[in-house]
Order: C-alpha cells, then structure tokens, then sequence
C-alpha cells in the first residue's frame, strides 16, 4: 500500500515527465510507483498515456489560427474600454515619431513619401522603418518589419539575408497588394544588403 | 519545446535617442512581438476572445507606462506573461465565473467561433474550463507557451515541482475530457 506522500511524489515526476523533463532515473522512479500502486496508474496513466494526453496541447496550440491584432481590434465599433483608443493613438505616434525622426536623417525618403506614388510612399517607409533599426543583425535570422502602407492597410516583411549579403524576402502580412507588396520586399531587401 | 524569446535591454540598440522615443519605440516593439502570442494564451486562459483583447491591452498599456517611468528598464516576455496571468486570474475570480465556456464543450460561441475548431482545440479549451486558474496558468505557460518548468515557477512565485504538480492535475482533467468524447 502506498503513502499519501509516494503518490504525491508520482505527481511530480508524472508532471515532469508530461513536460519533457524528466530524466532515467525519474521515469524509473515514476514505473516504479506505478508497478506498485493501481491507484495512479489508473488516474495518471504511463509514459506513453502521459506523452498522448500532452499531445493535445501541442496539437491545440499548433492548430491556431486566430490573429489577434490590438490596433485593429481598437477600430471595433462597440468597445469595452474607451483606453482602447487611446492605445491605439499611442501607437500611431510612436510609428509616425519612428517614421518621421528616420526621414529626416534620410531626406531622399521624405520626399518621395510626400511626393511619390503610393508604391513610392510604401517603399519609403518600408526604407525608413529599416533605418530606425539599429539592433545588432545575426546572419542567416529574419528580419522582419512591419508598416503602415499608404491607403492599404499595414504590411510585415521578413527579410533574410545570409553572410554574403545574398537574401530573400517573404510577405508574412500582405497590404492586400500583390505587385505592391514584392516591390516593398525587394526594395527593403536591397536597402538591407547594401548596408550589411 | 518553443521558448518565448526574452526581450533584450534596449541600451544599445536605441544610442543617442530621447527617453521619451526609446519608451514609445520599446512598446511599440512589444505591442508587435508579443500581442499575438500573448492575446492567444489570455484567451485560452479566460475563453474569450474579446476579454482576452481587452486585457491583453491593458497588459500592453501598464508595461507601456512602466517605460515611460523608466524607459531603459528591462522588460522581459516573462513579465508580460506574469501581468497577463494575473490578469487572467483576477478577471476570473472578479466576475465569479470559472470559465466561459460552456461546460458541454459546445464551443459554438461567436467569441470562440473566430478560432478553428479542431479536437485537439476543443478538447484543450473543455479542460481548461474545468481547471482552477492557478493549473490552466501552469498547463499552458509550459505546454502551450514554451516555458520550462523552472521558469514558470519563476513567473508565479512558486517551485518548479508545485508546477510540475499543477500540469500533472491539469493532464488528468485534460485525459478525462478527451476519454468522455471517444
Ligand atoms: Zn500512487
């Protein structure tokens, strides 16, 4: 008959084990509990019942799909906070103020966003939001950057770009704009390698 | 197992620039990184999808004001999922509710209707709407999130085995869920 305190352990060690953490000697401590008490193998079940239970969230979590965007959810007619709003101007300041403090190192940009067509303006933010990120790079990592698009909505980018400056760029969040959205990709991928 | 990245210290990357530009500048890259990741959990923590935006906005908004005090304090992805739990946990316990789900796993919700339907999903969410807050937090900030179980202690004040206890639970209410449907 096993204690209170044997079967509380069997917890851990099954909690490690549905976790992935367990080493031998745990997973043999925890087929030991098990051989000896009916109560947990029936309630906690072995390894592989463990690894199948656990599957479940992996398997939820890898099937999701929902998007959730908090400036997009902002422009809901009926919402809960009024702060919604209000995080929602915070944001387009902060992009605006990112925008507008990397155009004016880069003049050439500014003008072509005030003066431009819209493929033009897309460009150019796509350049100037470039500009404004100065964390260090690692090669072979995405970079990704996301932006406002002129009349379309935003568009996210993620630029990869290997040790020789050679790269790719994908659209992981389209303007809605095909043809707009690979000239953006290839014009920040270009301005990318000429400054790797 | 996928681990959140943690947010670096924004002292090098922002050189030269004003306080008020690196507060606004390290939110807006919070807001972009982590909303969805962080606004999925909230959901599956309090199985809604519109609660989840709302307190994820409110998860975005106490850290943006924490930079605007403070705009080279360090700001971790731990420190986001911690508000958020917590904010789970109070919203669940202000509105005496303990899940909003339905507890016939009829998921048929319009708040739940904008996710996909899938077993694994439905099955995920008629466990959690059974579990106490304190399991749902350490079933999904490890298994679903990516955290050891070390660091979700970390995140809630707690040890790694009272984790390690807690996900266990959490995997034998899941189990009972997923045996009751075949
Ligand atoms: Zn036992």
């Amino acid at each position: 008959m096993m204690t209170r305190c044997d079967c509380a352990r069997a917890e851990t060690l099954a909690g490690a084990i549905a976790l992935d953490e367990a080493d031998e000697t745990q997973r043999d401590m925890y087929r030991a509990h098990l051989a000896t008490c009916g109560r947990c193998r029936s309630n906690l079940g072995g390894e592989r019942a463990i690894e199948r239970v656990m599957a479940t969230v992996a398997g939820a979590r890898d099937a999701e799909r929902w998007e959730p965007e908090l400036r997009a959810a902002s422009m809901r007619p009926r919402a809960r906070y009024p702060v919604w709003r209000w995080i929602a101007a915070v944001a387009a300041v902060a992009v605006l103020a990112v925008g507008v403090r990397a155009m004016e190192r880069h003049p050439a940009a500014a003008t072509v966003a005030q003066r431009g067509t819209a493929t033009e303006q897309a460009v150019a933010r796509a350049v100037a939001a470039l500009n404004t990120q100065t964390a260090p790079r690692r090669e072979h990592e995405a970079e990704s950057l996301t932006f406002a698009s002129p009349g379309s909505g935003s568009m996210a980018l993620a630029l990869h770009l290997d040790g020789r400056a050679q790269g790719r760029c994908v659209v992981t969040k389209s303007s809605g704009n095909r043809v707009l959205d690979e000239t953006v990709c290839r014009a920040a991928l270009r301005t990318l390698s000429t400054r790797h | 197992m996928r681990r959140p990245a943690v947010v670096k210290p924004m002292e090098d990357v922002y050189p030269g620039a004003a306080p008020a530009a690196i507060a606004r500048a390290r939110a807006e890259s919070l807001v972009l990184e982590y909303q969805v990741k962080l606004t999925r959990y909230l959901r599956r923590m309090v199985g809604d999808a519109e609660v989840a935006l709302d307190l994820s906005q409110d998860v975005f908004l106490s850290a943006f004001r924490m930079l605007q005090a403070d705009p080279r304090r360090e700001l971790t992805a731990g420190w986001l999922y911690r508000a958020a739990t917590n904010a789970a946990i109070s919203f669940l316990r202000r509105k005496k509710v303990l899940r909003m789900l339905p507890l016939d796993r009829d998921v048929d919700r319009g708040a739940w209707r904008v996710d996909e339907r899938s077993a694994a999903s439905v099955d995920l969410q008629g466990a959690l709407a059974q579990l106490p807050p304190q399991q749902s937090a350490a079933l999904l900030l490890t298994s679903y999130v990516g955290y050891s179980s070390a660091e979700a202690a970390e995140l809630l004040g707690t040890t790694s085995d009272a984790i390690r206890q807690r996900v266990c639970r959490a995997m034998r209410v899941l189990r009972t869920v997923m045996s009751e449907e075949s």
